[in-house]
């Protein structure tokens, strides 16, 4: 019989541990000029699109952003493909969205008490 | 804008499976995107002192389902240290619910996960990753062991095969929806 209590032991943290007196937190990272963290809210999987405007005054890093949202695309998405941490895009979307460059979808609800939406969750699974 | 995204959070000690799960049931091959942290000394929003620090990055998996025209599920791989709590707490800010996945040979590596889920009140599942076919024990064992409310649905899973982790979606979408206030 295999040991439970053993099996219960906690992995700890194996890597270095530099970090292990404190509390860790995502870091504010100045953009463009800014020095101050902006407090975005948006979520990492919030959906944005791109606006039909001129691109030719932005700088290029936000004309990569604009040119990933063809269609629908979200923060956790477009900091894949660009390779940037969700910190700095998420700025950078904000930057964005205030602009005008930028379309943005529902955000995630606070509590989930939208039975029709698990419905078609569900549904949706039960189909692939 | 009517575009929606519902949140999955895929939790567990580190090798418990929760890539290969958002890997076998997403529509693409995983993505990973990684957060900047840095040590909090006394106020978060103080900037000054950051350079000198060093960082470390915290990677974050994930996939995604498109449920219908207007609706995509995004599946949250977390980093398993419990340190992370706070990206913890902004995936599971919303999300429908998690799975938990759980290796039987350290069970405890997944023990943070559901008592975080708990003291949280996010709709959970907790799924046995089958590896190797082995079941080292019972149910009764794993609930006990794990502390699981009796209404929790526990189950098993491989989680490299896709109607096995679609099973365990679906176990979690309704329990998320038995949670829900009638009426
Ligand atoms: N035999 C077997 N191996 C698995 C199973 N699920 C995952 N693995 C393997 O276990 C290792 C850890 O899985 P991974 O998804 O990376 O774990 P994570 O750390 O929780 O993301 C990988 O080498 C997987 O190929 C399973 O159901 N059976
Ligand atoms: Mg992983």
């Amino acid at each position: 019989m295999a040991n439970l209590a053993g099996a219960m032991a906690y992995d700890v943290w194996d890597g270095d541990d530099e970090f292990a007196a404190g509390r860790l937190v995502p870091l504010y990272i100045l953009v463009n000029g800014q020095t101050s963290p902006r407090n975005t809210s948006l979520d990492l999987a919030t959906q944005v699109v791109a606006l039909p405007r001129d691109l030719n005054r932005l700088e290029p890093e936000y004309q990569d952003i604009v040119g990933r949202c063809g269609a629908w695309v979200s923060i956790a998405e477009l900091s894949a493909f660009l390779h940037l941490p969700l910190a700095i895009i998420k700025i950078m979307v904000d930057v964005l969205l205030e602009q005008g460059y930028l379309g943005i979808g529902a955000p995630a609800q606070q509590q989930i008490q939208d039975l029709r939406l698990l419905e078609t969750v569900l549904a949706g699974l039960e189909r692939l | 804008m009517d575009r929606k995204s519902v949140k999955v959070v895929v939790a567990g000690g580190f090798g418990t499976g929760k890539t290969t799960l958002v890997g076998s049931v997403s529509e693409i091959p995983p993505l990973t995107t990684e957060e900047i942290l840095t040590q909090a000394s006394v106020g978060v929003d103080d900037v000054t002192g950051v350079e000198g620090k060093t960082n470390t990055t915290v990677a974050l998996d994930f996939g995604r389902i498109t449920i219908s025209p207007d609706v995509v599920l995004y599946l949250f791989g977390t980093p398993g240290q419990d340190r992370f709590w706070f990206m913890w707490d902004e995936i599971a800010q919303g999300a429908v619910g998690a799975i938990v996945l759980v290796d039987t040979r350290r069970l405890g590596t997944s023990f943070p996960a559901v008592d975080y889920f708990e003291r949280r009140g996010l709709p959970f599942v907790v799924a046995v990753n089958r590896f190797y076919g082995e079941c080292l024990y019972s149910q009764e064992e794993i609930r006990g062991a794990l502390e699981l409310d009796p209404s929790v649905p526990l189950l098993w899973c491989d989680a490299r095969d896709r109607d096995s982790s679609k099973q365990v979606l679906i176990t979690l979408v309704r329990r998320a929806m038995s949670r829900l206030p009638v009426g």
